[in-house]
Formats: structure tokens, C-alpha cells, sequence
């Protein structure tokens, strides 16, 4: 892990002299420290460039505003469609674009460091490269995110009505439900991104990714699918991504089903965390291979 | 020696150059081919992403603000065609902010040619191309195809072209007077786009002035769907007075931009 | 017949003042101040037709704004500047057709096209007929020794191949005058010479009126036939290159380094500084041929190095201003 390729010897990082001293979960600590500073280091950085962020907001208050009249349009004559309400539809669109907007644009940072070259120096680092990677895009992210969230809320209040958070156990599982999904789609990202390792230019395999994100669960409440697609979409991890957390938020489909749709965006995310490893295994491997 | 007795600056001459400077620059474009294939490949699956949207919506809902699914894909093919022969024969138009910047305009102001048209038209974008195919194609799938109809949907992205490139180039023009305006080009170009691919009809009419105003996309989608769907030509005879005031507008102010230039009194100057 | 008429010509810019610390970057937001910049002060000179003129003058001392000026791309802030008779500010577009330019640090030629696309594409920009524009082209290729490399992007060009493509490109609508700001500017000594050599041909050539500025006095002296010297934007010289060649560039630095200690003293030219082994003297040629000098130098003793440099011309910019008026310097 350390000291690879260098010759010296280096001092024992301190997370084993931690461990060597005063057991393990001392060392727990100090690695989860490590990852911690680098989200905290990340997310501040980021606030520095809130300038550059101005637009983001703008585009996400765009689209925001632009279909709130399209489902204003849409609901024209009837009162809900496939349950949902005109306010609901809103909100569900304001809360789909966060795991969108918000979490949605790791791919491009990744695959400027697969190309630059970063993989190859910070593979020799003493700590688990996806977890860096995860800890300094969230951070960043959770900044993002949440200047989003308040946007969104604001413009909800607007366009929508009231805000549908109903209790304190809806918020905490809304709030949940919006993370699982924004390390959903780091992760799954951070896959596409380990592709490079393969193939030259995988830009493509990103836009795919993003446009079934889109289709499926943000654009359109899962329900709005035909029912072959339906049952299609139920095997593949976006409606955790997008519906799930809209869904939740919007129209609150009481705690039981609220828990199990959690508890299937846990599910997912696992499997999304093994991808990764696996992923950046194998192309790590390649690399030694490839001499970098 | 007859050059003396030449007419320089005609309307030939100027055709001259940017045929040469669209022949010259496909040339290049095809030493890109891949990014090029890879480009296009983008913006038809973001293009079917929509429209897949809009048939689920429309298929569960009926019209949407009156509009039924061909009336939709007909925007995004008017749309898509014109901003595709905008960024084809003014390929520079989003980067002319740069260029006013950098003081890359001094070159330009060498040449014998009418300086906008002439940076405008030095470059074209590669991904423009996809755009510009991609209308026609969604046209000849759509019913009721016929070359009467071809020839409108032409004149209509001519015009819609001429409607893009002129307020791009405003916004970016704004970069002789107030230096960077990048973010209001860029926030310009979305607002368009968007206010352009979905239905007028569902903003209210207190917002739809904007639409035939400051961010023109009445006169990019609305008029000329409305053209294809019955009203014909006569509705394209206003798209066109439309595109050309626009362009004056346009043209006028990036004058005004260079006078400015010209007196080297910017921020800062760039002796 | 003038080709270039200047006169009175000032050009002054006005910037703002730009703040430090918070209380005046407050202050400038609501009354921000300005300062004017005086980049040239009344500058008069004028050149004929055939003529081949040096613009020189240290970074910063106004050559580019004059030059601008001259073809159009900036507006004088008083006195006038008329080009072939025509008014550059006025009637730019008109004047472009028969005056031509290469800029040092920009390029007309497009970046990611071949030189023999930017010719067909220039063809077109100045309206040079198809017919004319083959043979002036291939004319321009031979002459330059650009054929190798018509057909190679741009972009993937050496300086100096790019240079040679940059001033044929230049020519090819037969301008009447030539204006080239600083185009030996980043190049290389090997190129550079390549560059003078091609320039003198232009001169003998052509017969258009070529207007060079630089900063480097060595370009310019074996193809120009007149030097303006400008220096805080006012005219300090304006003579023949003869003249000037006399007058002012008379000065060798001589530096030598020598393996064992010898006799350093020269007879009537002490070195101006000096150690036990190496010494320098400044040589004035008009008293002093260079080849005695040096002749006398190596013969002194096992040479491990030697130097001989021109005056920088902000040296000889200087000395002009101790001068006395019409005297020698």
C-alpha cells in the first residue's frame, strides 16, 4: 500500500501507528478522518467558486419553471394523472432534478483524472482510492446539492404550494432517500469513468447513462411508463435514483412503502459499491500492466 | 492594371468567400471524423430522450397547450435545423466574445471584408452538422411530407438561422462594452433553446411578449410551426421580416461594439 | 509620390485606476477615476513609395499603436495619418485591399488548415481572381520555399516554417504596402536569418513600401534603407540607416576570457573592465577597425572565449538623448 515504487522507506502511515498504539478503532478513526478532511477540504473549495455555480442555479430554476407549466398544461383538464397531482408533479420534478443536478456531474472530474494521469500517482497513496474519490466529490456535491434543495424549495413554494413534508419522519427519509441516491449516482459514475481504462473515449457511455437517468424517474414519475417498460425499468437500479427519493418527497406513499423503497436503494447502492471495487480493481490491474 | 476598375465588396464576391470558407473548412472537419460520428451520436439520443418524453406524456395526457406529438417533434426539427445553420455558416458565433477579448479582432480588421460577417463565418462547428441533418430527418418521417413542405420547412430554418445567429452574436457583442459577458451569452443561449423546444402555448401571455422580444423564440418556433401547420407562406413572410430586423439589430450593435474597440479605450488596453 | 504621410499624430488611452484594498475598490465603483496614457505624442514623418522603413523603438515605446493606427485598427486621438491617400480610420476597408500585414504575434494563416486552404481562402478575401491567385500562389511558393509544407495543418509547423507561410500569405494580393510589426519576434537565431534574408528580397523585389517595426536593431539593419526611432512615443530619429549605421551603431562590446594571465592593455583602448584573465572593451569602428582589434586579441595569448555584441538599442536611444543636436556622438 505505501512506499510502492519509490525504493525508500517510508514511515508508517499514521493510521498503523495509531492501530500499532492504541487499537483498532483508534485507527478507524483516523482513517475515516483522512476521508472526512478530504470532503471538508473539498466542499470548501467549493464555495469559493459559487460564482461559476450561478448558472447551475439558473439552469435548475429554468427547467424547474419550464415544467411546472408543462404539467400545469398537461393537467389542463383532469385533476391528477396515474394519482398525482399538479402540485405533487411539481414537487416530484423539483426533487428528481437534485440526484440529478446536484449529484450528476462526477463523471467529467473523473475522466479528467483518468486521462491526466492522477489514477497512476494517487493509486501509490495510503488510502482506498474509490473512498477518496467519493469523500472529495460528495463534499462537493453536498454543497451543490444543497444550495439546490433551497432554490427548489423556494421555487416550490412559488409555483406549487406548500411544501409536502408532512412530518419529521417524512424529512429524514426524504433526506436519506436524496443521499443513497446521490452516492448511487457517484458510484455508478465512477464506474462508467473506470472505463477509460479500456477504451479511449467513453464519453458516449455516459450520456447513455445520463439519459436513462433522465427518461426513466426524473423527466417521468416511474408510473408514467408504459407498463412493459415498467416492469423493465423495476430491474434496473435508476428508479432508485431519481424516483424513489421524488417520490418520496412529493407524494409520501406512507412508511411502510417509504422503507421499503429505501431499503431497495440500499440494496442497489451495495451493489453499486461492489461495481466500483470491482471496476477499479480490474483496472488498476491494467494499468501495472500498461505501465501507466 | 484593371483592378482599379474592379467592383470590390459585391454581393458575389462575399457569396465567393463563404462558399470557399465552407469548403475549406468541411475539409477539416473531416480529419475529425470520429468526434464528429461521437457528437452526433450525443445529440440524437439526447433528441430521443425527449421525444420519448413527450410520446409517454402526450400518449397518457392527449395534447399538451394544444400540441400533439408531430407538432412537437416538428419544433424540435425546426429548432434543430436551425441552430444547426446557424453554428454552420457563423460557426463563430459563441466564440465571438472571446475574440473581442483577446483582440483577435485586429486581424479581421485588416482584411477588405465587412468585419462580423467575416469573423463570424471563419469557423464551423462540427457537432452543427448532426443539427442541422437531424430536422430533416425528423421531417421526412413526420406525415404529410411533400416538397412544397420541404421547401417551407427550408425557408423557415433560414430564417430561424438568421434569428439564432443574431442574437448569439448580440449577447456576445456585449463584450465591447461591459468586458466579459460570457455568463449572460451562455444563460442567452439556454434560455433560448428552451423557451424554443417546448409549446408556447403553455406560458401564460404575460411571458410570451418576452418571446417576441428580448429572447426571440416565437419567431425560431411558434411562427414557423404555425406556417407548416396551414398558415404557409405568409406566416414565413413574417419570420422573415422578423429574422431581418434581428439581424439589423444585431449588425447594429456590433458596429457600435467596434467603434468602441477602435478607440482602444477598453478595459484596460490592449496596446 | 508619399506612400505614408504622418502627421501630428497622438494617440492617448484612457484606463481606469485600478484600486487597491477595499475603501478605494468602493470609492472606483461609484466615482472611478481614469488616467490617460499617452502612447504616442505628435509623431510626423513621411515615406515614399518604394521605400523600406524601419520602425524601431524598446517594448512599450509606441511602434504597435503607430502601426495600428496606419492601417486602420485604431483611431487617432488627434492629427492625421493618410496611407496611399486614404484615410486609414475612415476608409479602412477600402485601404485593406491594397496594403498587407503580418503581425508578429498573430497569424492570419488558419490555424487548423493547411497554408494552401488559408491561400484559397485569402484568395477569396481579396477578391484575387482564380486565375491570378494560381500563378501568384505558386509564384509565392517557390519563392519562399514553402512547397514541403502547403499541405500540413498548421498547427503542426515549426515557427519559422509557419513565419515563411505567414509573410507569402502577406503577399499574395500584391499589396502596395507591406506593414510587419515585429516579425522576427520568438524565433530563433538560425530562423531569424532565414526571415532578414527573405525580407531583403522583399525590399529588391516587389518595389511596395515596407514598413517594419522591431525592437531588435540587427533585423532591420541589413534590409532597411531608413530608421525612425521612436522612444515614449515621440520621433527621437528619423534618418537614413547609413546615417544611423555611423552615427549610432558604431559600438562593439568586446568580452574575452583567456586560459593563462596576459597583457590586457590594448595600445589607445584600455579595457573597461577586467580580471587577470578576461577582459572587455568597447570598440567605437569608426576609429577602430574591428579586425585589427580582434586580430590583436587573439594573438595575445591561448583565447578560451570570446564575445562581440551589438549596442542594445535602448543604449543608443540613450546616448542619442546626451547628444548634442546634430553632433556626433
Amino acid at each position: 500500500m505505501s512506499g510502492r515504487g519509490l525504493g525508500t522507506r517510508p514511515l508508517p502511515p499514521a493510521c498503523s501507528r495509531a492501530a500499532a498504539r492504541g487499537g483498532i478503532i483508534a485507527a478507524a478513526g483516523l482513517k475515516a478522518r483522512k476521508y472526512g478532511v478530504a470532503g471538508l477540504v473539498s466542499a470548501r473549495n467549493r464555495t469559493a467558486y459559487m460564482g461559476s455555480f450561478l448558472g447551475d442555479i439558473l439552469s435548475y430554476s429554468l427547467f424547474v419553471f419550464v415544467f411546472s407549466r408543462v404539467w400545469t398544461a398537461a393537467l389542463a383538464d383532469r385533476i391528477d394523472i396515474e394519482g398525482y397531482s399538479l402540485s405533487q408533479l411539481i414537487w416530484y420534478f423539483i426533487a428528481a432534478e437534485i440526484p440529478a443536478f446536484g449529484f450528476g456531474r462526477f463523471f467529467w472530474t473523473l475522466a479528467q483524472d483518468m486521462k491526466s494521469g492522477q489514477v497512476a500517482y494517487l493509486a501509490s497513496r495510503p488510502f482506498s482510492f474509490v473512498g477518496y474519490h467519493f469523500a472529495q466529490g460528495m463534499g462537493k456535491a453536498a454543497v451543490d446539492a444543497s444550495v439546490l434543495a433551497a432554490v427548489g424549495a423556494g421555487l416550490g413554494l412559488l409555483l406549487a404550494g406548500p411544501l409536502p413534508i408532512s412530518s419529521p419522519a417524512h424529512a429524514a427519509a426524504a433526506l436519506a432517500s436524496i443521499l443513497i441516491a446521490g452516492s448511487m449516482q457517484f458510484l455508478l459514475q465512477f464506474a462508467i469513468a473506470m472505463t477509460a481504462f479500456w477504451i479511449e473515449d467513453n464519453s458516449a457511455f455516459f450520456w447513455i447513462y445520463q439519459k436513462l437517468v433522465l427518461i426513466v424517474g426524473t423527466l417521468l414519475p416511474i408510473e408514467f411508463l408504459p407498463e412493459a417498460a415498467r416492469r423493465i425499468a423495476a430491474w434496473t437500479p435508476f428508479p432508485s435514483m431519481s424516483y424513489a427519493p421524488a417520490r418520496i418527497v412529493s407524494s409520501w406513499p406512507g412508511g411502510g412503502a417509504a422503507l421499503s423503497l429505501i431499503a431497495s436503494q440500499l440494496a442497489w447502492l451495495a451493489a453499486a459499491v461492489l461495481l466500483c471495487q470491482a471496476a477499479y480493481r480490474l483496472g488498476r490491474s491494467r494499468l501495472t500492466v500498461n505501465g501507466g | 492594371m484593371h483592378r482599379a476598375t474592379r467592383r470590390f465588396g459585391s454581393p458575389r464576391a462575399y457569396l465567393r468567400f463563404l462558399s470557399v470558407s465552407f469548403v475549406v473548412n468541411i475539409q477539416s472537419v473531416l480529419e475529425y471524423r470520429a468526434n464528429f460520428l461521437l457528437q452526433v451520436f450525443g445529440m440524437m439520443l439526447n433528441n430521443a430522450a425527449f421525444a420519448l418524453f413527450w410520446g409517454m406524456l402526450i400518449g397518457k395526457v392527449g395534447a399538451v397547450g394544444g400540441y400533439g406529438f408531430d407538432d412537437v417533434m416538428l419544433i424540435w426539427a425546426l429548432v434543430s435545423t436551425s441552430f444547426g445553420l446557424a453554428h454552420v455558416v457563423f460557426g463563430n458565433v459563441r466564440s465571438l466574445g472571446q475574440i473581442i477579448q483577446r483582440g483577435e479582432l485586429d486581424l479581421y480588421l485588416l482584411q477588405p471584408k465587412d468585419v462580423m460577417l467575416n469573423v463570424l463565418s471563419s469557423r464551423t462547428l462540427v457537432s452543427a452538422w448532426g443539427d442541422f441533418a437531424y430536422g430533416f430527418l425528423v421531417l421526412a418521417l413526420l406525415p404529410g411530407f411533400d416538397p412544397g413542405r420541404l421547401a417551407l420547412f427550408c425557408a423557415l430554418a433560414f430564417t430561424g438561422a438568421l434569428v439564432f445567429a443574431a442574437t448569439l452574436a448580440a449577447a456576445e457583442s456585449l463584450c465591447f462594452f461591459i468586458g466579459d459577458s460570457s455568463g449572460i451569452a451562455g444563460a442567452v443561449t439556454e434560455f433560448l433553446l428552451s423557451f424554443s423546444l417546448y409549446p408556447e402555448t403553455i406560458f401564460g401571455q404575460g411571458m410570451r411578449w418576452v418571446f417576441y422580444t428580448i429572447l426571440p423564440s416565437g419567431f425560431i418556433a411558434f411562427v414557423p410551426l404555425s406556417a407548416l401547420n396551414g398558415l404557409g407562406w405568409p406566416a414565413a413572410g413574417i419570420a422573415a421580416c422578423a429574422a431581418l430586423a434581428y439581424s439589423a439589430a444585431s449588425y447594429g450593435l456590433f458596429r457600435l461594439g467596434l467603434r468602441r474597440y477602435e478607440s482602444g479605450n477598453q478595459m484596460g488596453s490592449r496596446v | 509620390m508619399p506612400a505614408i504621410v504622418v502627421d501630428n499624430l497622438s494617440k492617448s488611452f484612457r484606463t481606469k485606476v485600478r484600486p487597491g484594498g477595499f475603501a478605494s475598490s468602493l470609492k472606483s465603483l461609484v466615482a472611478p477615476e481614469y488616467r490617460s496614457v499617452e502612447a504616442v505624442r505628435d509623431v510626423g514623418f513621411e515615406v515614399n513609395e518604394g521605400e523600406i522603413v524601419a520602425f524601431l523603438g524598446p517594448n512599450g515605446a509606441g511602434k504597435s499603436t503607430t502601426i495600428k493606427m496606419l492601417t486602420g485598427i485604431l483611431r487617432p486621438s488627434s492629427g492625421s495619418a493618410s496611407v496611399l491617400g486614404l484615410d486609414p480610420a475612415r476608409r479602412r476597408t477600402e485601404l485593406a485591399r491594397s496594403i498587407g500585414a503580418v503581425f508578429g504575434q498573430r497569424s492570419q494563416l488558419w490555424f487548423h488548415l493547411p497554408p494552401s486552404d488559408s491561400f484559397r481562402l485569402l484568395g477569396a478575401v481579396y477578391e484575387i481572381e482564380g486565375r491570378v491567385l494560381k500563378a501568384r500562389s505558386a509564384e509565392l511558393v517557390e519563392r519562399f520555399g514553402i512547397a514541403s509544407y502547403m499541405d500540413v495543418p498548421v498547427r503542426k509547423l515549426s515557427l519559422g516554417e509557419r513565419v515563411r507561410c505567414e509573410i507569402a500569405a502577406s503577399l499574395l494580393h500584391d499589396p502596395k504596402v507591406l506593414f510587419l510589426d515585429e516579425p522576427t519576434i520568438g524565433l530563433d537565431l538560425v530562423v531569424r536569418r532565414e526571415v532578414r534574408a527573405l525580407l531583403s528580397d522583399l525590399a529588391s523585389r516587389d518595389g511596395a513600401t515596407v514598413f517594419i517595426t522591431s525592437h531588435d536593431v540587427g533585423d532591420i539593419e541589413r534590409v532597411c534603407k531608413r530608421a525612425i526611432i521612436i522612444h515614449h512615443g515621440v520621433v527621437v530619429v528619423d534618418e537614413s540607416m547609413k546615417e544611423l549605421r555611423h552615427r549610432a551603431l558604431s559600438r562593439k562590446y568586446i568580452g574575452v576570457k583567456y586560459a593563462k594571465p596576459v597583457d590586457l592593455d590594448l595600445p589607445g583602448l584600455p579595457p573597461v573592465k577586467r580580471t587577470e584573465t578576461a577582459a572587455s572593451y568597447v570598440v567605437d569602428t569608426r576609429e577602430r577597425r574591428l579586425e585589427e582589434v580582434l586580430r590583436a586579441l587573439v594573438g595575445r595569448g591561448e583565447l578560451e572565449d570570446l564575445t562581440v555584441e551589438d549596442e542594445s538599442l535602448e543604449d543608443i536611444i540613450s546616448r542619442i538623448y546626451q547628444s548634442k543636436p546634430g553632433g556626433e556622438l
